[in-house]
């Protein structure tokens, strides 16, 4: 069999942008003077504009990472950090603007909405425009509005998380979004409250030479459940882009949070996200993350395991194209006995394309009874497609079951053999075989994203079989 | 030949001025420019180096560390009697710390053309051979290997010409230096096409607790169809820093297995790398470890596929008692072109006590597609279970322990090929574990 690789000759699916409405924006760079007029621009608690300006400082400080995907493309001069597309809120969907209704229809929300989805709140560039959430939940006392919202209604509860799980200083680009931060989700679930509907959030960007810096607050009070979903896709513009996001997640004593997001970023679009959550006793965790588009990813869904008998799930699939490299992984870090986490990571690599797995299992001295499993499986299909598996571990208690596994392998040529001898072509085959090997991610999707996947997989492997 | 002490301890200009002087213009050059890479690097640093990260050295202090001296008569007798022991059949080496070197019992070899000699004396006769013996390992590679290539001295040279299969093992003895001593250990071995070999490397020395260095470089040159079975034993005095690289460079269809056992050593930084240049060439590693008190014990493995239709296969089975630490640090990586590669690494950790600590990156990185690779890591304990039905059958705690290391160290010990060596190892594993256990009934452990 020949397998090669063609540059997808059919233009980016979601490669249409609209004419630039924006009310408000930045000057190109980043300097205290920027991050001063955002936060004056949202009129925010002078605790906010401190906690942004201290951050700014790490920002500057901290050198760029020395390790993992190549950043030397990105020019922090080059890039808006602030953009305000609309004036205010959009109440309902008929109040969004005609241009970024035409982008959203395109993407299929109303129609998603109309189905069984909880709220929508999406994000147009830096400000959320449209949000809506069912009247129950809201009487339930769930809040989930976006984080500049969260932060004006609710200072107190907000004050009390916000950065708490991801300090401003984590890292270089968790500064950045620390201080220009603007957007994103915040989520509030009381005591015994189960939100047996996914809340949804679509993140795009749409201005040339736009960063993005959402911040997404989700917190989950003892014994409750609720099932996040973000979907990301972004139009194609000739410069770079660089996404920054900072999601923090708090598990409460017994809640369970699942957080589903499947990134699409165009392929100039530089991602470099910090996600964590912390659990605590007996809470459950889950991290379903997908990431197909972008020109380079550098993602690791964390899970802090605080409290007795939590339990950590990373779920990831990963797809690198021509010119991508996504290195995508997971950290579990054990704290407490009896903790237990699990990692399943499936990745394919496509023309010169690079999956990249980096992960991290740590088991503290004090962590008795610890079980904790990693699985990282990669498919490469072609000669220039390229894998790299890096499990690291640190196991500092004896009382511990710890396993970890990888393989890299290609699409075997008995399996498409056997799948033609079934009258089935190639291209076919191939792309079954693919959706089979992604098929323990795609399972743990709410059908329209999974139908989304197949839809974005099926694109992705056109041209693929020379 | 001892060399006179300075202030600065034995890693100096002048001790390099001195091997440089009884060194052939060639090798001079090369220690020279070792030298100089050397005295331009940092030391590797836990904050700066990747494979360093968790294996601190900051305590090192080479100033510590004077020219070693003519090895005592007793250890020369515990070497000798290891090797009669284990393998009395095989060729003896023993490469005192000083440079000093006799060879022994090889009459058999020699006669069939087999070189057995000392490194620096194969390095005056036999240039041409000793320089393809030298040819994988970097003249300025890394901090350590740059040190041993200025400075290294004696060691053991071994040629095996084309199709000869060596007719005895070669038993090597690294004697180790005396108290806040250096020793640097070197083994070249080349093996010409269809040629085999059998080979132990015994790093031994007392069991005092007095600090040493030492710094080892073993080479193989592996031609077409070669054959080389390589049995290293790592059992150096209690607080020895320990830094090694041991290469195999494999050629077409050729076939090099290891069989090793780490048990000594303060601190270890041992690099264990197979080069699968050669069609067709395979390598497998098998080695266990036990670690207790503070041992701080760090392997790094490196299964390259240069090759096509190249496989390798690495299970490095860890035990660590106390407050050892082990690190592990393997790297499966396969080049472009290296199709039909099949590569495995399985790095499996028993962690036996509270304080005793296993981490690892067993890494990948392939660049072509037509592959197999895979990984694995474990770490376990002994289950409570376990040690129940043991001593619920009249077997002591730490006779309980032991059989449960010894069971889990079996699946390699009992892949070592030959007798006599293999039980000579469980022997000294078993010792190893005994240590501190202490063994024998306590009061109200008695069976019923």
């Amino acid at each position: 069999m020949t397998v090669q690789a063609h540059e997808l000759t059919k233009d980016y699916k979601f490669g249409f942008h609209d004419v630039d409405v924006s009310v408000f924006r930045t000057e190109k760079g980043i300097s205290p003077e920027v991050v001063a007029a955002i936060s004056d621009h949202k009129q925010e608690p002078a605790w906010m504009l401190k906690f942004r300006l201290k951050a700014l400082e790490h920002f500057f400080k901290r050198p760029m990472p020395n390790w993992g995907a190549d950043l030397s493309g990105i020019n922090f001069d080059n890039i808006y950090y602030y953009i305000k597309p609309v004036d205010e809120m959009g109440r309902s969907w008929d109040d969004v603007p005609d241009s970024i209704r035409n982008t959203f229809d395109r993407l299929g929300i109303p129609a998603a909405e109309q189905k069984f989805l909880a709220g929508v709140s999406a994000q147009y560039d830096s400000e959320v425009v449209y949000h809506s959430i069912r009247d129950d939940l809201s009487k339930l006392g769930v809040l989930f509005s976006d984080c500049d919202t969260g932060l004006r209604e609710h200072e107190e509860l907000f004050k009390r998380y916000f950065g708490t799980v991801i300090p401003p200083n984590d890292n270089k680009f968790a500064a950045l979004n620390s201080a220009v931060w603007s957007g994103g989700s915040f989520v509030y679930v009381p005591k015994g409250v189960r939100v047996d509907i996914p809340l949804q959030a679509y993140f795009r960007i749409n201005s040339d030479n736009m960063g993005q810096f959402e911040r997404t607050l989700i917190i989950a009070d003892e014994g409750s459940y609720v099932h996040y979903i973000e979907g990301c896709t972004a139009p194609t513009y000739s410069n770079d882009s660089l996404h920054a996001a900072v999601v923090e997640i708090i598990a409460e004593k017994g809640a369970h949070v699942r957080y589903t997001t499947i990134q699409n970023w165009s392929d100039n679009v530089y991602n470099l996200v910090t996600k964590r959550a912390i659990a605590k006793e007996d809470a459950t965790i889950e991290w379903i993350d997908g990431n197909l588009g972008s020109k380079v990813t550098m993602k690791y869904p964390s899970i802090y395991l605080m409290g007795e008998r939590a339990h950590g799930e990373v779920l990831s699939a990963a797809f690198a194209g021509n010119g991508q490299h996504q290195d995508a992984g997971s950290k579990c870090i054990h704290v407490a006995p009896n903790t237990t986490s699990n990692v399943v990571s499936r990745s394919i690599s496509k023309g010169t394309g690079r999956t990249s797995y980096r992960g991290h299992i740590r088991v503290l001295p004090k962590a008795t009874n610890v079980k904790a499993n990693v699985r990282c499986d990669a498919l490469l299909l072609d000669e220039e497609s390229r894998s790299d598996t890096y499990p690291y571990m640190d196991i500092e208690n004896p009382d511990v079951t710890f396993g970890h596994e990888a393989s890299v392998s290609k699409v075997g040529e008995d399996q498409i053999f056997y799948l033609q001898s079934r009258g089935i072509d190639e291209v076919q085959a191939t792309a079954l075989i693919v959706n089979g090997f992604f098929e323990p991610f795609v399972k743990e999707l709410p059908m329209e994203y999974a139908v989304e996947l197949n839809r974005l997989l099926a694109l992705s492997m056109e041209g693929s079989i020379g | 030949m001892a060399e006179a002490a300075t202030a600065t301890g034995v890693v100096c200009r002048e001790t390099l001025d001195a091997r440089v002087a009884g060194s052939p213009a060639w090798l001079a050059d090369r220690r020279t420019a070792a030298w100089d890479a050397f005295s331009a690097m940092p030391a590797p640093s836990s904050s700066r180096d990747e494979d360093w990260r968790r294996t601190d050295i900051a305590k090192l202090h080479l100033d510590r560390f004077a020219a070693a001296g003519t090895p005592a008569r007793e250890l020369v007798e515990l070497a000798q009697s290891r090797h009669a022991t284990a393998l009395p059949g095989a060729a003896l080496v023993l490469c005192g710390p000083d440079g000093g070197v006799t060879v022994e019992n090889a009459e058999s070899l020699l006669a069939q053309g087999v070189i057995v000699s000392s490194l620096e004396e194969a390095a005056e006769r036999h240039p041409d051979l000793v320089q393809r013996g030298l040819s994988g390992i970097g003249i300025g590679e890394s901090y350590f290997v740059a040190m041993w290539n200025a400075l290294w001295r004696g060691g053991v040279f071994i040629h095996v010409p084309a199709g000869m299969q060596a007719v005895a093992p070669v038993w090597i003895a690294h004697l180790a230096a005396g108290d806040e001593q250096a020793s640097f250990p070197a083994t070249l071995v080349v093996l010409d096409d269809h040629a085999s070999l059998t080979l132990v490397e015994d790093l031994v020395g007392p069991a005092d607790p007095a600090p040493r260095l030492s710094v080892a470089v073993t080479a193989f040159q592996l031609g077409e169809d070669a054959r080389l079975d390589d049995i290293p034993v790592q059992q150096l005095p209690p607080e020895t820093w320990h830094f090694s690289t041991r290469r195999a460079n494999c050629g077409t269809s050729a076939h090099y297995r290891l069989f090793g056992a780490t048990l000594g050593a303060r601190l270890q930084k041992a690099y264990w790398d197979v080069i699968l240049e050669g069609r067709g060439s395979e390598a497998d590693v098998f080695a266990v470890c036990f670690a207790d008190a503070h041992q701080h014990i760090d392997h790094q493995s490196l299964q390259l596929h240069r090759g096509p239709d190249t496989r390798s296969n690495l299970l490095l089975k860890v035990a660590a008692r106390d407050h050892a630490q082990s690190v592990y640090g393997g790297l499966i990586d396969v080049l472009p072109g290296a199709i039909h590669a099949d590569g495995y690494v399985v790095n499996r950790n028993l962690l036996l006590s509270q304080g005793a600590s296993a981490s690892g990156v067993p890494r990948l990185e392939i660049k072509a597609n037509d592959v197999r690779c895979g990984h694995g890591t474990t770490v376990g304990h002994v289950d409570d279970e376990e040690r129940f039905y043991l001593m619920a059958r009249g077997i002591p705690a730490d006779d309980a322990e032991r059989l449960v290391v010894r069971g889990y160290f079996a699946d390699v010990l009992d892949r070592v090929p030959l007798e006599t060596t293999r039980e000579w190892l469980l022997a000294l594993v078993d010792a190893e574990i005994g240590d501190g256990g202490g063994g024998g009934l306590d009061a109200d452990e008695v069976a019923p």
